[in-house]
């Protein structure tokens, strides 16, 4: 009898000195009261802090800056040569990589009842607001993009390879109704998953908003069936938007970047890319509700335990995203092909060697430690600081990959390097590998544009929605309490099916 | 989430101990039928030693076959221990707790049936040496170090070492039970085993930490395995279709695309065989499948870009081994039917099982779809090596194709036995269910009432 005892773990034993360490505290988890939860944060949207206004400002600021400096290109250069395009294109991409994964994470943590997940799930939604924008983003970028083939005045058709297979259709229609597609499916999700904070949030505003309540949510009455039609609803959609998101983003990496570079012939940069976005959407949802938390008046809705547990994930994207550029790296760089070499000389090694390893720093090398670290993680400064260098870096990968692909596309031949297309034997060399390539003030304008565009539209959707999920906060704080077991206090966490 | 209800510790430790300290009436002859087919391979390798590689279907063009095929693909199986055992027990999945030590166990002994294939494969054993030491001596001369064929051993064996690591220190609290239930000779080996393990709590806390610690050490070795065995294809520019980037992710996703597969079968014959019910339940069984369709989604978009960029290069030999893989020809073997084989029992057949809730419960039904995956998968590696080797180039004297002959078929097959035997071994000496595992789970357990419902839930550290 003595050893059945012996062999018990003695879990209370362990949580009590866990308990005495801090692994549990108010802090932590959060658990707001019910009840005066939607008039709360009814009033919290009233009154804007002042980091609200700034960013609103800021924003607003950025995006008149971008718009001026687009104009200023087009007029200046025009979109014949498409290597004056490159910055604009790392830009947009930027903002389409963030903004496409960003509502991808409210949808695959609810799958996974994360209850961690709920403070944040509204910021991650909000993003699909940004997802309209991509849409007039990705305009101009398309009209830069050079044609897959042409027919020469000898009458000689000439090709670049592209994921089309020269058939010679137009990949902008395409393209366009894909990310068109996207969008209208993130802002179904949001909608779907902010209409019981909608009706809910009727009887507490007044103006433009209870009118806007009114005519989106006009018909919830929150009925049984209502509710399995919501989240029934949302786990198609999430399913839906996750495939989506993957298939745009392998369109929009080959087309715009991959096809771009002479030789370039890589299987893991879509899957690669991928990674990247979904790192890039978690920091930038850490880091919008970090400063709700800190600064915008949220810190009792916000708990700690979202970035504690969100950056175990962000370490996890993190370590992928380098696993994923060593992969790359090392099969090219044994390979010790002709072709291959000259791609790595070009992106890593040469034209682009400082900004490749000030990418690594950024993505890689400085957060990294940040994300290991219990004690920075736990205190909740740990992930959005993180956050922060990765989001660097990860403009700094855009450009890299983007900006240098349309700089490597020869200008002669309007991106054309297959000679003719019926000889599909060896693909161009990029040698000698082409000079970096720097943006000038409209491209930096533009790209200030396009994160400044990400800040103003994000806060007029947190100024027209409710910037937390309340159903799900209220659902939460129903499956969760603090109960004793043996001698110490402990969250209790219940997952219904 | 739960549904199992919680069971007094001393019926835990007689449930789960029932297959150390009863013997059922199948286990010896099932065992011996094993051993004898384990044999009978081991016999016939005597014979390829002695008669050469000839009587295999290897030739001068298709130096890789079945023996390879096959190392690949346990090497595969054993990516399900970690997968199982550190990702969900970092995750703190609840559900993870009676499918961890089967996992770990069955890791830990495909690895080792995957190194003897390679050996197998050289048709000299003896030569493995040359992996290690200077095959000139006298004049120095020693193995590439920069070839993965060289990284792979290296790799493989850090796997199984910190895998054995990972299993030991998690039976410690479980030797200790059956230390204080055995008497005579095998209560001394347990008391070894046990390592004077008490249960107070420092030792709980150490055996914690330490769990935790070898979980988060041994993610990266788990990736860099199956990483550096793609690259022992990926890095070979000569034969075309092997040289993709993607090779370490497809390989390690697909690895663990038939490993969970082959733990969720394992766990279903062994909840069968010893009638553990109450610890390996549907609501596993259910999660386990769920995660399946996860992984089986992402391994497929890794299939479609390998062949897509495959064919984006438009280089002409490597679309005629692509039309080899999926084109109807002239050529002997039907590849591009065994490829719609594959995808269909790897991919849409298993998912399509996976999807609805009540089937995900029907262990019949589960059981298919996880053979069904790991039939599937040993095809993939067969099909995504093979035919690059077999592909016709532009002199005759460079085609070949490659039949299979009954030695391989009858190694490889043996293998199977041979993993399975051992299972049954462990099972008849070490509990294949962690018992304090279990217990844990209990303790944590406890209920919220929501509306007029009790809904099961679990005390969190954190």
């Amino acid at each position: 009898m003595a050893s059945e005892t012996q062999a018990h773990p003695p879990s209370a034993d362990h949580g009590h000195d866990a308990h005495e360490h801090g692994h549990f505290g108010p802090e932590m988890w959060v658990i707001p009261e019910a009840t005066g939860l939607v008039a709360e944060v009814n009033e919290k949207q009233r009154t804007t802090p002042g980091i609200f206004r700034i960013v609103f400002f800021a924003g607003a600021a950025l995006t008149i800056l971008g718009i001026v400096g687009f104009v200023l290109k087009a007029v200046t250069v025009g979109f014949s040569d498409h290597r004056a395009w490159g910055f604009y294109v790392a830009a947009f991409a930027f903002v389409f990589t963030l903004t496409a994964s960003a509502p991808l994470a409210a949808c695959a943590f609810r799958f996974t009842k994360s209850h961690w997940r709920r403070p944040l799930s509204r910021i991650a939604e909000i993003f699909s607001l940004v997802s309209i924008v991509n849409i007039l983003l990705f305009i101009p970028a398309l009209i830069a993009l050079p044609d897959i083939g042409v027919m020469t005045e000898s009458g000689e058709q000439m090709v670049r390879r592209s994921i089309w297979f020269q058939e010679l259709v137009n990949p902008s229609g395409w393209l366009l109704a894909g990310m068109i597609g996207l969008s209208f499916c993130s802002v179904a999700i949001l909608w779907l998953a902010a209409l019981p904070d909608m009706a809910q949030s009727r009887a507490h505003v007044s103006g433009f908003r209870a009118s806007l309540y009114g005519k989106l949510a006009g018909g919830w009455y929150g009925t049984k069936r209502q509710w399995q039609v919501q989240k029934g609803g949302l786990a198609i959609l999430g399913a839906l938007y996750f495939m989506m998101v993957v298939f745009v983003q392998f369109l929009v990496v080959s087309d715009f970047a991959m096809a771009m570079i002479p030789g370039w012939k890589d299987s893991i940069l879509p899957p690669f890319y991928t990674v990247i976005s979904f790192q890039g959407g978690l920091a930038a949802i850490l880091l919008v509700a970090y400063v709700m938390r800190r600064w915008g008046g949220y810190r009792e809705l916000i708990g700690q335990a979202p970035f504690w547990a969100a950056s175990k994930v962000l370490l996890g994207l993190t370590l992928l995203h380098t696993y994923h550029l060593f992969a790359f790296f090392i099969t090219y760089w044994y390979g010790r092909l002709e072709v291959e070499q000259a791609i790595l000389n070009y992106l890593m090694f040469d034209s682009y060697l400082g900004l490749f390893w000030a990418q690594l720093f950024f993505t890689f090398f400085i957060p990294f430690p940040i994300l290991v670290s219990n004690h920075a993680r736990r205190e909740g400064w740990g992930a959005p600081l993180a956050a922060v260098f990765i989001l660097i870096g990860l403009m700094l990968w855009h450009i890299r990959i983007f900006a240098a692909a349309f700089a490597a596309a020869p200008a002669a031949l309007g991106g054309l390097y297959y000679l003719p297309s019926n000889a599909f034997s060896f693909p161009a060399l990029l040698l000698p590998p082409p000079a970096a390539t720097f943006p000038d003030l409209w491209d930096i304008f533009m790209i200030l544009g396009a994160v400044g565009i990400v800040l103003l539209v994000f806060r007029i959707g947190m100024m027209l929605l409710p910037p937390l999920s309340l159903w799900e906060m209220k659902e939460g704080s129903m499956y969760q309490r603090v109960d004793t077991l043996i001698r110490g206090r402990y969250l209790v966490l219940a997952k219904p099916e | 989430m739960q549904e199992g209800k919680v069971l007094p510790a001393a019926q835990v430790n007689r449930d789960l101990l029932r297959s150390i300290m009863e013997t059922p009436q199948w286990f010896w002859p099932v065992v011996s039928i094993l051993g004898l087919i384990v044999l009978a391979a081991a016999i016939t390798v005597g014979i390829m030693i002695n008669t050469g590689l000839g009587i295999t279907g290897l030739n001068y063009k298709v130096v890789w076959g079945f023996f390879i095929t096959n190392f690949v693909f346990w090497i595969g199986i054993s990516h399900a221990g970690v997968m199982l055992s550190a990702i969900l027990r970092l995750a703190k999945a609840e559900w993870r707790r009676p499918a961890t030590r089967a996992a770990e166990v069955l890791t830990i002994f495909s690895l080792m049936t995957a190194m003897i294939m390679p050996i197998i494969h050289t048709g000299r054993p003896w030569r493995i040496l040359y992996w290690a030491f200077p095959y000139d001596f006298a004049r120095g001369i020693w193995p590439n170090i920069r070839t993965p064929l060289v990284w792979d051993p290296s790799a493989i064996l850090t796997y199984l070492t910190s895998s054995t690591l990972f299993v030991i220190l998690a039976l410690v609290p479980d030797f200790a039970v059956l230390r204080d239930r055995t008497t005579g000779w095998p209560k001394i080996v347990y008391t070894m085993l046990a390592m004077g393990w008490e249960g107070n709590p420092r030792q709980w806390k150490l055996q914690i930490i330490a769990g935790v610690l070898l979980s988060a050490l041994i993610l990266p070795v788990f990736v860099s395995v199956h990483s550096i065995v793609s690259w022992d294809f990926g890095m070979a520019v000569a034969i075309k279709s092997w040289h993709s980037t993607v090779f370490a992710p497809y390989f390690v996703v697909g690895a663990v695309h038939s490993g969970v597969s082959a733990v969720v079968f394992a766990m279903i014959l062994l909840r069968w065989a010893y009638g553990w019910q109450d610890y390996i339940r549907h609501e596993h069984i259910d999660a386990l499948g769920r995660l399946l369709i996860v992984v089986a989604t992402g391994w497929f978009y890794f299939l479609v870009m390998e062949i897509i960029f495959g064919i984006y290069g438009l280089e002409g030999d490597e679309l005629a081994v692509r039309a080899l893989q999926f084109l109807p020809g002239d050529h002997g073997v039907a590849y591009n039917v065994w490829m719609i084989i594959f995808v269909g029992i790897t991919y849409f057949l298993p998912v399509i099982l996976w999807l609805p809730k009540a089937w995900r419960r029907n262990l019949w039904i589960m059981s298919a779809a996880c053979i069904s995956v790991n039939v599937g998968m040993w095809l993939e590696r067969y099909l995504l090596f093979v035919p690059g080797q077999a592909n016709k180039q532009f002199q005759t004297f460079t085609w070949n194709d490659y039949l299979p002959q009954w030695p391989e078929a009858l190694i490889v097959g043996a293998t199977f036995a041979f993993v399975s035997m051992l299972m049954l071994l462990f099972s008849r000496v070490f509990p294949l269910v962690p018992l304090y595992d279990i217990k844990e789970g209990d303790i944590l357990r406890t209920e919220i009432q929501v509306g007029r419902r009790n809904l099961t839930a679990t005390f969190r550290e954190d």
